[in-house]
């Protein structure tokens, strides 16, 4: 089984209570299964017990995670840098479960769509592909709001829509489809021969960096997150930006903080001189709704429903938010937050 | 009463509790059912870990007020099904299992901060609050707690209030029961009440220290207000090796005797000195390593570690580890306890936390590791004193064994005899049962034995606020079901 690669991180985690304040999900649902502890526990017992991997409760709260590398964030913190991968874990675990044959209706649902829908279409030409996953579609705010910061900057670009690019597959557990997906995808992208790949979301960026290194799938561009080659435009002079002068809370990502411990997003915001104001009480907690899920909001609509009302709850009047995806910032919007993407404050920033 | 699930009796009992709190917030599948069979008592986590299933709830329900507490608190007496409060699981002691299965009461969906009230300085929450959240919570306001015990992120301070639950700053602002300053109880019976506004009062005895270290067998704490402290100027440490831990006490009990305020101080004996402090904090030394803090006005602080230094230098101190080596102590306090730094299986161990006055913990610590060491040849003891106050301390005794018997019945029977015999050995000497971490399953069968004729006390006061014996039975020596 897959998870018995992770049997250090079963051992670490099965009895340690220590990161449990950061279980997003676990914050919204008060279950002890929804924290690392409690997952650990599960893993372990199936470790023992491999017949229990097919239990339908087992099964459930292993999809109901919201992958959050906030937990992890803190382990290392601890073990300079090197803490236990309970994220890992969780995938391991769904891994076996896909394996296994146990995977819900509803999941082997959702993978057999991001499977069929790949028609990679490119559009334009010029020194960028900008890559549109279905997240950032789904936000045609955040797209145009690229498009006009990309023109303003005299920067030619294409873009490649039309697909799931292998993360969603494998957040659900589906590793050689993911793997597949990741081909062609590449082959589409390579085949362009733009040197520069540009994503919107945090998601895209963690895969297109590490998991497709990971899977040994070559991409030919360099992997560029908005905000950060924002910035870059910024500093050779090719953008302006008026200073925004206001206050506001960004979010951090899930994937920019935690996993790829990317600061773009904070260095474009002072670039904007828009006042970060910290979120709720502290830094530590991820306030993504399961941004780290990446399907969350259609596995578990109620669930991602919490944590959004949950976040949007802890907004301080007249303090708006900043989420780096479009995922986040649609599902705090139907909370009724006030909510802009990095993309789109970097717009209306523009002179 | 035990539920079998395939019986309609389980069912009438699910759709009442469903009408109580609402169907989302009752559970009774098995992922929360693993979780909550184990906390942070070694027993049950071996038991899990040869593969057996430990105790598990019928029910995990999570109230969302004190109203639906006493809901649940009535079903439960209607049927005389068992209820166990669940905070954070992370208690030491095995208070929090359902051993009885029955209904779990999971509190943490009773987590709100209702108010903090900037002229009296104090905090009123629910009890399911994790400890960090609060503090945080606070901090955000400009204030804080000053409760920082090593589980600050794991624990609610419901489960701190059960346990009389202390802080690594607890010298200067005391264990939780010092910050209360009243409480809301829902009895067993499903009443909701109140205690005295005031700590401090002489309206009849203390009801709120009758509910403090209850474990959940008095009834559900379901809010406090909690005295809070403007945060400090400047918060500074110091340490000091000595070259034996009788010298470091005398040092560490004239800190106290000289009535400065430190915030904290700490002593290891040399077994942990050598172990513990060399691997957290790197600091290699053969002898007994001290480290105290001070906090408030940078001024203030100042001429007190002026002052503490002094008194450290005069009790002969083998070397002045100086500021950065304490400062290294706080900045680390919390490593200790994260996996591969605290001990875990396969090793076996426990805290065998105890107090005693200063003219006693010296003879308590020394009958404890001899105990442990001559009994137990292959175990290994450490200790360190924490939690001082100006009449004497706390030792927070570890034994380890590196590895316990495969079989799990072996196990137990071994790790219970070493708590038997240290434990009677500290009383012995001048200890207590237990100083912050409870009594609960592992202790219970202790309290007869050192109450004595007060134990019917308890028992007459456990009687009369739960006569069908629902809350959390077979704990702090009381009857099981
Ligand atoms: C790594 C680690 C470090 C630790 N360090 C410290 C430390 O520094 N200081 C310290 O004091 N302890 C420490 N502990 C022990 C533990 O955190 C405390 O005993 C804490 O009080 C337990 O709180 P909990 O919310 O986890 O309670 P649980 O373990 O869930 O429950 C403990 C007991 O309280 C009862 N209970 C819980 N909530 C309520 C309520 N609202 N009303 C009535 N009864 C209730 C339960 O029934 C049970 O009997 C540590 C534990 C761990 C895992
Ligand atoms: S990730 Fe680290 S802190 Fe969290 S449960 Fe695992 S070992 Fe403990």
């Amino acid at each position: 089984m897959q998870i018995n690669q992770f049997n250090e991180v079963i051992s670490a985690c099965r009895f340690c209570f220590m990161c449990r304040h950061l279980s997003a999900v676990g914050l919204v649902s008060c279950r002890e299964s929804d924290t690392p502890r409690g997952r650990a526990l599960i893993a372990d017992r199936i470790r023992m017990h491999p017949e229990e991997l097919g239990n339908p409760d087992f099964v459930d709260t292993i999809y109901r995670s919201d992958l959050s590398g906030a937990n992890r964030f803190h382990c290392d913190g601890y073990h300079d840098g090197s803490g236990y991968d309970e994220v890992g874990l969780q995938l391991a675990l769904r891994r076996d479960i896909v394996e296994a044959g146990f995977a819900p209706e509803s999941v082997k649902a959702i993978a057999a769509e991001f499977q069929s829908s790949e028609n990679w279409s490119i559009e334009g030409s010029g020194e960028v592909l900008y890559f549109i996953d279905p997240c950032t579609a789904a936000r045609p705010d955040t797209t145009a709001a690229v498009a006009k910061v990309l023109n303003r900057a005299g920067v030619p670009f294409a873009t490649i829509r039309g697909g799931c690019i292998g993360k969603a597959l494998a957040v659900l557990g589906f590793a050689s489809e993911a793997e597949t997906a990741m081909r062609k995808f590449a082959a589409a992208v390579n085949a362009t021969g733009i040197k520069t790949l540009l994503v919107s979301s945090p998601a895209a960026a963690d895969a297109l960096r590490n998991d497709f290194k990971t899977a040994g799938v070559e991409l030919k561009p360099e992997v560029r997150f908005t905000a950060g080659y924002f910035v870059e435009l910024a500093e050779k002079g090719k953008l302006r930006f008026s200073t925004r002068n206001f206050a506001a809370s960004y979010l951090a990502s899930d994937y920019l903080k935690n996993y790829l411990r990317c600061d773009c997003a904070e260095k474009l915001l002072a670039l904007l001189g828009i006042e970060n104001r910290q979120f709720g009480t502290n830094p530590e907690e991820s306030f993504t709704a399961g941004e780290g899920a990446l399907v969350l909001a259609r596995l578990h609509p109620e669930l991602a429903k919490q944590l959004a009302a949950r976040i949007a709850a802890r907004a301080e009047p007249g303090i708006p938010l900043i989420t780096a995806s479009a995922y986040t910032a649609d599902l705090l919007a139907a909370a009724g937050a006030d909510v802009s993407t990095l993309d789109e404050v970097a717009a209306e920033a523009l002179c | 009463m035990q539920l079998a699930k395939d019986n309609y009796m389980y069912q009438m009992v699910r759709c009442e509790l469903v009408d109580a709190v609402g169907r989302e917030f009752v559970n009774s599948g098995d992922a929360d059912g693993l979780g909550h069979s184990i906390d942070y008592y070694w027993i049950p986590e071996m038991w899990h870990d040869r593969g057996g299933a430990p105790q598990r709830p019928d029910f995990v329900v999570h109230p969302g007020s004190s109203e639906e507490v006493a809901k649940v608190l009535k079903i439960a007496n209607q049927y005389k099904i068992p209820v166990t409060p669940w905070g954070g699981g992370s208690g030491s002691q095995g208070g929090a299992l359902p051993v009885y299965g029955g209904i779990i009461l999971d509190m943490k969906r009773m987590n709100k901060v209702i108010e903090i009230d900037e002229r009296t300085l104090s905090v009123t929450c629910e009890t399911g609050i994790n400890a960090q959240h609060l503090e945080w919570a606070v901090e955000k306001a400009g204030y804080s707690t000053m409760h920082f015990p090593a589980s600050i992120a794991c624990a609610t301070i419901g489960g701190f209030l059960a346990h009389r639950g202390t802080g690594v700053l607890s010298t200067k602002y005391g264990k939780i029961e010092d910050m209360v300053m009243s409480l809301e109880v829902v009895t067993p019976t499903g009443e909701i009440i109140h205690t005295l506004p005031v700590p401090r009062h002489a309206s009849g005895p203390d009801l709120t220290m009758l509910f403090l270290g209850s474990e959940g067998t008095l009834g559900v704490m379901t809010k406090v207000t909690l005295k809070i402290h403007p945060i400090p100027e400047s918060r500074k440490f110091h340490a000091f090796l000595f070259p034996d831990m009788h010298t470091a006490m005398t040092a560490g009990a004239g800190l106290m005797h000289s009535r400065l305020q430190p915030c904290a101080i700490r002593l290891y004996d040399g077994p942990e000195t050598a172990r513990l402090i060399k691997r957290v904090l790197g600091i290699d030394r053969v002898g007994a390593y001290l480290v105290f803090g001070f906090d408030g006005p940078e001024k203030i602080v100042d001429l007190q570690m002026e002052r503490a230094c002094e008194i450290c230098r005069a009790a002969g101190p083998k070397e002045d580890l100086g500021t950065e080596s304490g400062e290294a102590w706080w900045r680390n306090r919390y490593k200790f306890f994260y996996p591969p730094y605290m001990f875990h299986m396969p090793q076996a161990f426990g805290t065998l936390d105890t107090v005693a006055t200063f003219s006693k913990i010296e003879d308590v610590y020394w009958a404890m590791k001899k105990t442990v060491e001559e009994n137990f040849p292959e175990a290994n003891f450490i200790g360190h004193f924490s939690h001082w106050y100006d009449w004497g301390c706390m030792l927070y005794a570890r034994f380890i064994f590196e590895k316990a018997p495969e079989d799990p019945a072996e196990a137990a029977a071994l790790y219970n005899r070493v708590w038997d015999l240290a434990i009677r050995a500290a009383i012995g000497a001048g200890g207590v049962i237990n100083a912050h971490h409870g009594v609960g399953l592992r202790l219970g069968r202790l309290m007869q034995e050192r109450y004595g004729p007060a134990m019917t006390v308890l028992e007459g006061v456990k009687k009369q606020l739960d006569p069908n014996n629902i809350m959390n039975p077979g704990k702090l020596g009381f009857k099981g079901v």
